[in-house]
């Protein structure tokens, strides 16, 4: 059986990848990927732990976190189309009307 | 309860029914007759007959105390109002209503046949001024007294300043509420004081405060944090100061002159029963507390002393019938003090009793005179009245009698006793022979400025036309005069003292009536004579001096001051022998420039202190609160630039939050050890 750290390795891998692409990347298409990304990094942790500690709930829970991003990725959807009505652009540098 | 007369039942009526002729007065005054005038008399007269009623009650040897409505039940420290129906407030309601109705009678001449508007407003002033004192005088604890007592300083401004609209009226009736005031502040305090020490503010009981105070004595117990003595010597000198306000005793008696602004009446109602009198009502039905303390006692009769005499120099310059009326009620109060100051409880209540009659006889002659000389107040302007307007001069000469002290009038008797007692127990204590010096002094002035007043007015030949001329009074105006003449000629013979001792006789009626029941033993004048002469309280030794020989030398002082009188003004054209005196003319004529010196101090110390205090709370005060709030508004426009609005930021800074909150974990949980 492989070792729980290589799964753990393997989770913040791709959560690092995630917040990269958050930090770094301007596309708000970017963006959803990333954070799509770090919640997969999150389901990797509790496959893993469910198979660790023998028991179903970690898997379970990462059915719940599936339904949990494909909602979060309609919703940013919808944000990025008025983004665009709005601005002309999915660039998330231009929106900065919301500020002080 | 059961057994008890019914006499009682009707007690609180007393002060209902002048409560409800102030109401009627109020809504209904203009649409009824006089004013309204009639509601107050029928309501005065009621109350004076449960008071006479109550009276004879208390005479068959009864004491009513009842809690009437509690509005604070709480266990530690129960308010209510009750009331208190003992010989000395039996004695003080009959008083108070006897005068406030006949003054109401005599308004129906002075106020409806002179044609002055606002009556409705003048009478119901009239029923809410009796409702307060007579609620003041049946208080059962002294937190309802004081409630009522600043009510019937409430009242003094509305009647004071009865005529509004002119600005003597107004200012004077503001000078008399703020100058009380002032001293109802340290009577405030002195109520407080009493309920934080003993825990009840009762007059009567067990749990009253004068016991409890006698027994902290005795057990020496701590009062207020001091010594048991220093501390009840506290709370009696705090009340003295509502008491030398109400009762115009110097340093506070400045607002009494500037009252005669008020209609005539008014004048009597305040100086003879509702008002002035409070003050010394107060000391005398907490007279337990000031037994108890020496230093309290001495100082109330020093004061007293002192007021008496001072007045009584300012009297006799002034040229107003009132305003020598207004110094006399001053001097007159002080002798109440001095008495209450030097142990003669029943001789204060004496004095308080003769002078409410004999001043309200003279303020209410003043004003018959005054509504025949059409309004003109100056004694200059009249002269020869006597012809024209007999009843008045025959009952104003019995009120001046009594005033000088002249026997058999009603005020030999009482302030005899006054200066007697002052004499008998001040043998030993400096400060009261000095009050006492000082009382028998003002003898000479009263007598000297109450015939000066008789004769400039009645006497001589008219120095003016309307003097010639004067307008007729009504029956209104004599009935009460006649009514208060006889008893300002013959009250006194309910307590000759001096008689009773030399026949061996018991004629000294007063004495035995507040020797009162037995059921209220702690408010008799026998129990405060034991705490008198109790070397643990105040320790008075009474001499054993005879009191003819001090009778027959204040009588003569008194009648010396007639004779200067009559040898000076008893004269067909007087003159103004004042003069005379010079520059001691002008220091009592400006009264002492004690209004000037109240008024510097109020210009000169406490302006400008007041101006310090704001600019110490506009600078230092809010400078620190400002400086706060502008700290908080420049960081906040500082800090508010990391919103952004780039998505971009917010996460990193979440991501650095994180990565810092982790790291502060690591550090602290031992992670990295």
């Amino acid at each position: 059986m492989v070792p729980i750290v290589y799964y753990l390795l393997l989770s913040a891998a791709l959560f690092s990848i995630g917040v990269f692409g958050v930090l770094t990347r301007r596309n708000a298409l970017i963006f959803l990927m990333s954070v799509e990304l770090m919640l997969n990094a999150a389901n990797v942790n509790f496959v893993a732990f469910s198979i660790y500690h023998g028991n179903l709930t970690g898997q379970v829970f990462a059915l719940f976190v599936m339904a949990l991003a494909a909602a979060e990725v309609a919703v940013g959807i919808g944000i990025i189309l008025v983004l665009y009505r709005n601005f002309g652009d999915v660039d998330v540098t231009v929106p900065t009307t919301m500020r002080w | 309860m059961a057994g008890e007369p019914i006499a009682f039942s009707f007690a609180p009526a007393i002060a209902v029914l002048p409560l409800v002729a102030f109401v009627v007065a109020l809504a209904f005054g203009r649409y009824m007759p006089k004013g309204g005038a009639f509601a107050t008399i029928l309501a005065t007269g009621g109350s004076l007959l449960f008071s006479i009623w109550a009276a004879v009650a208390v005479a068959g040897g009864n004491v009513h105390h009842e809690s009437l409505y509690v509005w604070s039940p709480a266990d530690a420290l129960e308010l209510h109002f009750g009331v208190l129906i003992d010989p000395l407030s039996a004695l003080m309601l009959i008083i108070v209503s006897l005068i406030a109705f006949l003054v109401q009678v005599f308004s129906l001449g002075y106020m409806n046949d002179e044609g002055e508007t606002g009556l409705p407003r003048y009478y119901a002033g009239m029923g809410l001024f009796s409702f307060s004192m007579l609620a003041f005088v049946m208080a059962d604890n002294v937190l309802m007294a004081f409630m009522f007592f600043e009510l019937v300083g409430l009242c003094s401004w509305l009647l004071i300043g009865f005529w509004f609209r002119e600005a003597g009226p107004a200012s004077a009736a503001k000078k008399a509420f703020l100058v009380t005031r002032f001293g109802d502040y340290f009577f405030l305090v002195g109520v407080v004081g009493i309920f934080t020490a003993f825990g009840s503010g009762l007059f009567v009981g067990d749990e009253a405060f004068p016991v409890l105070a006698e027994e902290a004595i005795r057990n020496g117990e701590q009062v207020l944090g001091f010594a048991p003595e220093t501390g009840i010597t506290i709370l009696g000198l705090l009340v003295l100061g509502g008491v030398i306000g109400k009762s115009a005793q110097f340093p506070l008696h400045t607002w009494l002159p500037d009252a005669m602004e008020g209609p005539t009446p008014v004048s009597a109602l305040i100086h003879a029963a509702t008002m002035v009198a409070a003050g010394v009502y107060l000391v005398a039905r907490m007279y337990g507390l000031y037994a108890l303390s020496p230093t309290a006692l001495a100082i109330v009769a020093f004061v007293g002393g002192f007021t008496a005499l001072l007045a009584a120099t300012m009297a006799t310059v002034k040229q107003e019938l009132k305003q020598v009326l207004a110094y006399s009620t001053i001097s007159q109060y002080g002798y109440m003090m001095l008495a209450l100051g030097a142990g003669g409880y029943v001789a204060a209540t004496f004095h308080l009793m003769t002078h409410a009659f004999f001043k309200a006889l003279l303020f209410l002659g003043a004003g018959s005179v005054i509504i025949a000389m059409h309004h003109n107040e100056n004694m200059w302007d009249m002269g020869g009245l006597k012809e024209r307007m007999p009843v008045t001069y025959y009952a104003f000469l019995s009120g001046s009698l009594a005033l000088a002290g002249i026997l058999p009038f009603a005020g030999f008797w009482s302030k005899d006793e006054v200066l007697y007692e002052a004499l008998i127990h001040g043998q030993g204590t400096p400060l009261l022979l000095a009050a006492y010096a000082m009382g028998l002094l003002a003898v000479f002035f009263t007598g000297f400025y109450t015939f000066r007043m008789v004769f400039l007015t009645f006497h001589g030949k008219p120095r003016t036309e309307t003097a010639e001329d004067p307008h007729g009074v009504r029956w209104n105006v004599k009935f009460p005069l006649v009514v208060l003449g006889t008893l300002a000629a013959v009250a006194g013979f309910i307590n000759m003292a001096p008689v009773a001792k030399a026949t061996g006789t018991h004629i000294d009626f007063l004495h035995q009536w507040l020797n009162g029941p037995e059921e209220a033993a702690a408010l008799t004048a026998h129990h405060y004579a034991e705490l008198l002469e109790n070397p643990m309280f105040a320790g008075y030794d009474p001499a054993g001096t005879a009191p003819y020989l001090p009778a027959l030398v204040s009588l003569a002082i008194a009648l010396a001051g007639v004779a200067l009188a009559y040898r000076l003004y008893a004269v067909p054209e007087p003159e103004q022998h004042t003069d005379k005196l010079g520059w001691l003319k002008t220091l009592w004529f400006n009264n002492y420039y004690q209004d000037e010196y109240q008024v510097w101090l109020a210009e000169g110390v406490t302006y400008p202190f007041a101006k310090a205090a704001d600019t110490f709370d506009q600078g230092v005060i809010d400078g620190v609160v400002d400086g706060v709030s502008s700290v908080s508004l420049f960081s906040g426009s500082r800090i508010k630039r990391i919103q952004t609005g780039i998505v971009t930021n917010y996460a990193a800074l979440l991501a650095l939050g994180l990565i810092g909150l982790l790291l502060v974990l690591g550090v602290t949980g031992g992670w990295f050890a």
